[in-house]
């Protein structure tokens, strides 16, 4: 005979068992990764055995369906450096100065309570220190053929910004 | 003389400062250093944060579908 029924190869007519394997090509699946027998494991002190009855054991914690994307959870959560994070609504451990305080809704004093140096638009002088960095470039870029009006209207714009700043 | 180029640098201020105002001229000139892949998504950029198409003048390659 040659060959048998028992030899290798693709048998598209014998049963196809499909399940548990993981479509990027590990071993996990729905129900995370299969209990695995490690015998490098002895050497680490472990009995093999007791490494298996492990993997069984604690599972990771998924907190994913409680709050949407991005959001802090109830009662704040830990930033990057460890701190207690909080929404500007959440109760703060000082109510006499809400975390809303200096901005124009929720609780505690408007913007009008910040100092001025924080109230003020301060764009104006920005743009003082920018026009004085860049303007003799821009001056030059003005002259170039087929410059724009907008962008001379724009110098003569910034020109005028030295004298009123 | 040098010559005026679409996308250049200069365009680019030109464009977002006449888009985002004259007063805005800090993050016009910011908006304009950065190396923008092409017009078009500069255009859209300015479309974006605006809510309306770019404003200054000699638009060369701007979608005239507007």
């Amino acid at each position: 005979m040659a060959g048998n029924k028992n030899s290798g190869g693709n048998q598209p007519n014998s049963p196809q068992n499909n399940f548990g394997v993981s479509a990027t090509g590990g071993a996990g699946s729905k129900n995370g990764q299969p209990k695995r027998y490690i015998p490098g494991m002895k050497s680490l002190g472990s009995t093999g055995t007791e490494t298996m009855m492990q993997q069984s054991g604690a599972k990771m914690a998924d907190n994913r369906a409680e709050r949407p994307m991005g959001a802090l959870p109830k009662g704040g959560g830990k930033g990057a450096m460890g701190f207690n994070l909080k929404g500007l609504l959440d109760e703060d451990d000082n109510p006499l100065e809400p975390m809303s305080t200096g901005i124009n809704f929720g609780r505690g004093a408007n913007s009008e309570a910040l100092p001025s140096f924080l109230r003020q638009d301060v764009r104006a002088l920005e743009n003082k220190e920018i026009v004085k960095k860049y303007l003799p470039a821009f001056a030059v870029a003005a002259k170039s053929k087929n410059a724009p009006e907008s962008f001379k209207r724009f110098i003569n714009y910034m020109f005028g910004q030295i004298g009123n700043v | 003389m040098s010559e005026w180029h679409s996308g250049s640098l200069y365009d680019n201020i030109n464009v977002f400062a006449n888009s985002l105002g004259y007063e805005n001229a800090g993050i016009a000139i910011t908006l304009g250093m950065i190396p923008w892949e092409s017009v078009e998504d500069r255009n859209a950029f300015i479309e974006t944060i605006t809510g309306d198409i770019p404003k200054g003048e000699n638009f060369t390659n701007y979608n005239t579908q507007y």
